[in-house]
């Protein structure tokens, strides 16, 4: 797309890190240490903002084409998605890569890696049992076909096009995250599940190109160290993630809708009886003696659809036949949605990390063991259900 | 007929005239007004009244039926041939089950044995947007992996049931417990059964989770059905409604015969109860005895309750029933693990 004309100065400020340029600026005078009214000011607020890619398209009617021949042209696109996603696999990167790989595969280094993660679609729950007798609810999370698409390195994070517009609900936050000033990690784009490029716009399906993959329906960005960094076109797998790692799972979660504080906040609302005239589930008061309603003051509204992540969750069990990861506990969102999963960042689990370390940066066809993957690999503290159970006396 | 007391005729035979379409003047076009949209007034009436009334009315003319608007057909006539409308009948799964004459082909798929052994295996009863094939594939899988370790015989609400679970506090390492199964509940791998028992003149309520690796047995001492879905309501029965020996002898059962229904209607004990159980359209109370506990208003609520308008609505039959076309794929799916099942038994002898 065609980028407004920068001043030199715009392109000065832009080079340099964003915590120089991008300021949270107090938005009106106030006395009171709890009021939180900043409004985010960067250099180029004022200029014409670029559009946003649209990512669908309405289907174009080509009333000029017969039923025959648009089912053939259908055909014949679909077949050029299947071609360039099995071009791009695993099995045609250990004969032919797509681009010029590392020379290398890095190593861990502990307290540095941060690998890549993976999307997944969350399918729904499935109860087990560990072989102590203790049953442990797991969900069943499928990984989609998917691609690394782009690398974005720490020091151009500024300059990327999707970090410049600001998202609302910095207002509400007195600091910039450390990802962004640090910088010490940098993006990994990865898109997945495939689809017919006529779903799509010419825009949409041009971020694919340069990777030189097929259009797909989700972009997803990991934080990634720049030494686990991944070409584009490069495969992600079933098994970058082993049996016993514990994950993050990031998701948005369940849609309730427009909500009381009840129900979104946990207020009391009022007496249910004893002469309460038209208060059961109000809020009461929104502020002290004539001061102003601070940002952020707990309201109704729209509960839920937020990014929450579900931390240190271990992988007890993989289905290679339907591509599944069978993760400990419950993540956020409803079945058939998107969830990201990245190695934990919690310590404990970094640290054993460093002792076991993973396939770096992800699991590549040469990593599998002799005679492939059986169709079930189960953690070993669990109990498959053919399996008697053997308590110890 | 609130004249003669004559059985109600169809609806739709006594329409108003107020369907009509009024033309308004000054307009081309007939304009279709908000009263022309509400449901006619529905008088049911008799033959014989019909009969004086239009003879009153107009005697010259011969007493018939009345007669329709002349659009009611263009906007009453289904657009779906009868095939069609039947085919979504019988999909749909509301109404009466006229599909039981069906082909061969699809009765010999699925023996009856299989819905009964595996009742569990249908999909539950939920939103689609969290149903998903592959994890419903999962759990019967599942199942059928575990049915390889243990049996479990088919029982329905009102069987007696001895379960032997592991504990490691017991003197033989197993805690086996036998109990009238008052409940059932959930599908697939979540599926749990309440035994209910009297213990040393206690009244005890245990829930097992079928799947479950911990249990060591299940026998099945009778089989039998009652006419309710629960027995929650032994809850304020008498305690001899709910005793059964704990070296009861299994009484044999065959598979080919049907499940035999317990009739039984148990007398409730004086209020008070846990529970309104005259508003939830229990069968197996004997409701004379229970409606002489309750007031007048409450016998009327619950007579109002146990009529079969339910029958009639459609979204309530609709959100409350599985699909038939994935109640046939599951039991279609089962059937053959089922088989497979049998030859790895086969097998192990």
């Amino acid at each position: 797309a065609s980028a407004p004309a920068l001043s030199s100065q715009l392109i000065v400020a832009m080079a340099t890190a964003p915590h120089t340029w991008l300021r949270l600026v107090p938005s009106c005078r106030s006395y009171s240490k709890a009021t939180r009214l900043y409004k985010i000011d960067y250099p180029w607020k004022d200029e014409p903002k670029p559009h946003w890619v649209r990512q669908f398209e309405a289907r174009r009617v080509d009333a000029d084409l017969t039923p025959e021949n648009r089912d053939w042209l259908r055909q014949w696109r679909l077949q050029r998605v299947r071609d360039a996603v099995a071009s791009s696999s695993e099995a045609a990167a250990a004969a032919s890569p797509l681009k010029e790989p590392p020379a290398a595969r890095p190593l861990w280094t502990p307290r540095v890696s941060q690998r890549c993660g993976l999307v997944g679609i969350k399918l729904g729950i499935l109860p087990m049992w560990y072989r102590n007798g203790q049953k442990v609810h797991t969900t069943v999370v499928q990984i989609p076909d998917q691609r690394v698409l782009r690398w974005v390195p720490p020091e151009d994070l500024g300059n990327y096009a999707s970090l410049r517009e600001m998202r609302p609900y910095r207002l509400n936050q007195s600091f910039l995250p450390r990802w962004l000033t640090q910088q010490r990690w940098g993006l990994q784009l990865v898109g997945a599940v495939p689809a017919d490029p006529a779903n799509f716009t010419a825009q949409w399906c041009g971020i694919f190109k340069a990777a030189g993959l097929p259009p797909m329906r989700k972009i997803s960005r990991f934080l990634v160290s720049p030494d686990a960094a991944l070409q584009p076109g490069a495969c992600l797998g079933l098994h970058h993630f082993r049996v016993g790692d514990c994950v993050d799972v990031v998701a948005r979660t369940v849609n309730r809708g427009f909500q009381g504080v009840m129900e979104r906040h946990l207020m009391e609302g009022g007496p249910a009886a004893h002469g309460s005239t038209k208060f059961h589930r109000k809020m009461g008061s929104a502020a002290g003696g004539g001061g102003p309603i601070y940002r952020g003051k707990r309201m109704p509204g729209v509960m839920g659809n937020r990014f929450r992540a579900a931390r240190s969750l271990p992988v007890l069990r993989v289905n290679t036949k339907h591509r599944l990861l069978f993760i400990k506990g419950f993540t956020p969102g409803p079945p058939h949605s998107y969830c990201q999963i990245m190695d934990s960042w919690m310590l404990d689990v970094r640290r054993s990390l460093d002792a076991n370390p993973p396939p770096m940066p992800t699991y590549f066809a040469e990593d599998a063991p002799e005679g492939g993957y059986p169709e079930d690999v189960y953690h070993p503290d669990l109990l498959p259900y053919d399996q008697p159970l053997e308590l110890p006396d | 007929c609130f004249s003669c007391q004559h059985p109600a005729r169809d609806a739709t035979s006594a329409i108003s005239s107020s369907w009509q379409l009024r033309p308004v003047p000054g307009l081309q076009v007939p304009l279709r007004l908000p009263s022309d949209r509400r449901p006619p007034v529905r008088r049911f009436a008799c033959p014989a009244s019909i009969a004086a009334a239009s003879a009153a009315a107009s005697p010259a003319v011969p007493p018939g039926p009345p007669l329709a608007p002349a659009g009611i057909a263009r906007v009453y006539k289904p657009r779906l041939s009868p095939e069609a409308m039947k085919e979504f009948w019988r999909l749909s799964g509301i109404g009466p089950d006229h599909s039981r004459a069906k082909a061969a082909d699809q009765q010999a798929e699925v023996p009856p044995e299989i819905k009964r052994l595996y009742q569990e295996a249908l999909p539950p009863i939920v939103s689609q947007d969290y149903r998903d094939p592959i994890v419903e594939s999962l759990h019967r899988a599942e199942m059928m992996r575990r049915r390889r370790v243990i049996n479990i015989p088919e029982f329905h609400v009102g069987s007696i049931l001895a379960v032997s679970v592991m504990d490691k506090h017991a003197p033989n390492k197993v805690n086996r417990f036998v109990g009238l199964c008052i409940l059932r509940r959930h599908t697939g791998l979540f599926t749990t059964f309440t035994l209910r028992n009297m213990v040393d003149q206690v009244c005890v309520q245990i829930e097992y989770e079928l799947y479950s690796p911990s249990i060591v047995s299940i026998q099945l001492l009778k089989l039998e059905r009652r006419l309710d879905d629960n027995l929650l309501y032994l809850m304020d029965a008498p305690h001899s409604h709910c005793t059964i020996p704990f070296d009861m002898v299994p009484e044999p059962y065959s598979r080919n015969d049907p499940v035999p229904v317990n009739r039984e209607r148990v007398r409730l004990n004086p209020p008070p109860w846990m529970c309104k159980w005259h508003l939830h359209g229990y069968q197996g109370i004997d409701l004379e005895h229970l409606y002489s506990y309750l007031s007048d208003k409450d016998v009327a609520k619950a007579i109002e309750f146990s009529k079969a308008y339910k029958r009639y609505d459609l979204l309530d039959q609709y959100l409350n029933r599985v699909p038939v076309p994935d109640a046939d794929y599951a039991f279609k799916d089962i059937f053959i693990q089922h088989q497979e099942l049998l030859q790895h038994q086969q097998q192990q002898q």
